[in-house]
């Protein structure tokens, strides 16, 4: 099983190197990028094929590819990629624009090649947990989530993370599709209409993105839910922010923090706390999915159409901020 | 100064146990039922009058603990008679109420302190100080939230009736949403669902909405009636730009009390929150409305802040009935 990897523009690529090495039977055939500054940084520190350009990555044979590329350079890759009869598994968000998510989705149906977006949390050992806990009914009907993905400033990652044209927005864009996906997943059940409001007060003389976010989505089922998309979290926070939510049913309430399995940690030499995660890793386990659905020509777990969804529901969230009323989803 | 208290649940023997530790005279109690009123009275030998009519002539200072739809008819009763008014929150039911209550105030030239507790809890007064002090810069998002279980009551049970108590989004977020705008500053537009809205019928209760103060500043309320008793959990969190403070009723409690329950030990009707410290809050309360009364200076929550929280809370029980945003307009009561 030959894996390439497309861009090291997004950090996470560099994580996915060491979750395909750590796979039986995987092979990671190669890196690709079309950047020389950022190729040859990673060359240096990574023991994989470096290709030029993604044509020669894909024309060098891998069964799939995993592409990290800044979010509104999805498209190309995926449609290179698909056309190059070679599945995919692309960074969320999917894109920045439905369009370009649409085109995704459709360019991978046509060549007949998996698509898979990734959302570690669905691999997420408390939140699979929960998931089954839920569909026993041991946690009875859900009415409710108060949602939260807030952040750090990504600059520390990625500068282009806060570029509106090459990330597709600010804090919006960043932090509602895993929560939007989370729900989703849990509920079986569609996002109708979404309530945002967003405001730039931290951090507003360094960037042009909204940088705080508030959401309230209604499910076609009528549970509704917040999400709280901001960086809101200081630069010197322990960690670079956090996933968690709070579930109401008719039952009481379930309050799930996704990082909370960690160690805290003081250092002389920083002088402040750091958190250590020990849970288990979510990204090898999306990987292993991956992997496992190419190897059985099976759908994977987190399908394409998962990722458009989610996208959707930013691009409308940022249709609410605008107007100051709800946006209903079509 | 002689305090005449209307009500004797569950507030009123809050306050009096608040009046008890100041320089007032707790004149009597007037309750629905004198019976309901006459262990007060024997407690602090004080008399128990039929109604508060019956009470004007010898107070000086009307101290309402009714339930909410109750509040406006009374402060202008108080208000008629020349007395100043303590209001348990909300002041009222609704906005038109809750003006029609500040003006009698007014009018008469009596005060009207609205007892937004929340204000006197030492975790929640100390952070207000701490973002007034500009320790973490502008607020950008306030978090807060507040949960519980359903009020139980074995009769009459007033918290359930939406008329009288406006439900979930009035009886209860009304306390975040006042220290909402105490930290932000005023209200412009508010989003907000509750699941009795969709679920009449569910056997719990749960609001969330988002504010958006005038100055762009976010606030996110979420307010549980839905967790088992005697669960009482509140948090806050309010991000600067130059700095974050946050606090977690559970994560700074000091004691963690694992000691079995003896059977049939039941929570109480109605949940409050209880760190230990060496003043009860409701008191701390108490205390600053007779020093303000004696020395006719203000408390740290006027009148009007009291009507301003009653609108906050009627905007979101419009915005979860119609599911439409909700835009304040100025209340010409209130001076930003």
């Amino acid at each position: 099983m030959k894996i390439g990897i497309l861009s090291f523009a997004h950090h996470h690529a560099e994580a996915y190197i060491d979750n395909l090495q750590a796979i039986d039977g995987a092979e990671l055939m190669g890196v690709a990028d079309e950047d020389v500054a950022r190729r040859r940084r990673f060359a240096e520190r990574y023991d994989a094929p470096f290709f030029e350009t993604y044509g020669a990555l894909l024309e060098a044979g891998p069964d799939g590819v995993i592409i990290c590329s800044e979010n509104n350079r999805h498209r190309p890759l995926v449609e290179q990629a698909a056309a190059a009869d070679v599945h995919v598994l692309c960074e969320k968000p999917l894109a920045t624009t439905l369009e370009d998510a649409r085109a995704i989705v459709d360019a991978c149906d046509a060549a007949g090649v998996l698509l898979m977006t990734a959302f570690p949390l669905r691999f997420s050992t408390p939140l699979v947990q929960i998931k089954e806990q839920l569909d026993t009914g041991a946690l009875g009907e859900v009415y409710a989530f108060k949602g939260v993905n807030q952040g750090e400033l990504p600059t520390a990652h990625r500068e282009w993370f806060i570029d509106p044209v090459r990330a597709g927005g600010g804090a919006v864009m960043d932090h509602t599709v895993h929560l939007v996906d989370i729900m989703r997943w849990y509920l079986n059940s569609e996002v109708r209409e979404i309530y945002a409001q967003t405001n730039q007060i931290f951090h507003a003389d360094e960037v042009e993105v909204e940088t705080g976010a508030l959401e309230m989505l209604t499910f076609e089922n009528g549970v509704f839910a917040t999400i709280d998309a901001s960086w809101s979290r200081p630069p010197y926070w322990p960690t670079w922010g956090g996933l968690g939510f709070e579930m109401v049913t008719e039952r009481g309430a379930v309050i799930v923090d996704a990082f909370s399995q960690n160690l805290t940690v003081y250092e002389h030499t920083t002088e402040r706390a750091r958190w250590l995660p020990w849970g288990s890793d979510t990204n090898q386990a999306m990987i292993e999915e991956f992997v496992a659905a190419v190897r059985e020509g099976r759908t994977p777990r987190v399908t394409g159409m998962d990722g458009y969804r989610a996208v959707e529901a930013a691009l409308a969230a940022y249709q609410s901020a605008a107007s100051g009323q709800p946006v209903r989803l079509e | 100064m002689r305090i005449g208290i209307v009500g004797t649940g569950f507030m009123g023997t809050t306050h009096a146990a608040g009046w008890a530790e100041t320089g007032a005279t707790i004149a009597g109690f007037a309750a629905e039922t004198t019976e309901s009123a006459e262990p007060l009275a024997a407690e602090y030998d004080a008399k128990v009058y039929a109604d508060l009519e019956a009470m004007l002539e010898d107070v000086d200072v009307v101290d309402i603990c009714t339930p909410t739809h109750l509040h406006r008819d009374m402060v202008l009763q108080a208000a008629a008679a020349g007395k100043d008014v303590i209001c348990e929150k909300p002041l009222a039911r609704t906005t038109a109420q809750a003006r029609e209550a500040v003006r009698a105030a007014r009018e008469a030239g009596v005060r009207l302190l609205v007892a937004h507790v929340v204000r006197y809890f030492p975790e929640y007064a100390l952070a207000q100080q701490t973002v007034a002090a500009g320790d973490i810069g502008r607020p950008g998002v306030v978090r807060l939230r507040r949960g519980s279980y359903r009020p139980k009551k074995p009769i009459g049970n007033w918290f359930l009736d939406e008329e009288k108590s406006g439900g979930i989004l009035m009886d209860l977020m009304i306390h975040d949403f006042d220290y909402a705008r105490w930290i932000a500053g005023d209200v412009e537009s508010v989003f907000a669902r509750k699941v009795t809205q969709g679920a009449p019928d569910a056997p719990v209760d749960y609001g969330l909405a988002i504010l958006r103060h005038r100055d762009g500043a976010l606030s996110h309320v979420a307010g549980a009636w839905a967790y088992p008793p005697p669960t009482f959990r509140t948090g806050l969190e309010i991000a600067g730009d130059a700095g974050l403070v946050e606090f977690d009723s559970e994560a700074t409690a000091p004691i963690t009390n694992l000691i079995r329950a003896p059977e049939g030990d039941d929570a109480p009707d109605v949940a409050l929150p209880a760190s230990p410290t060496s003043e009860s809050p409701f008191t701390t309360q108490i205390k600053e409305f007779y020093e303000a009364l004696r020395h006719d200076r203000p408390a740290r929550v006027a009148a009007e802040d009291g009507l301003a929280a009653v609108q906050i809370a009627e905007a979101a029980i419009e915005s979860a009935a119609t599911g439409r945003a909700v835009t304040l307009d100025p209340l010409p009561e209130v001076q930003s």
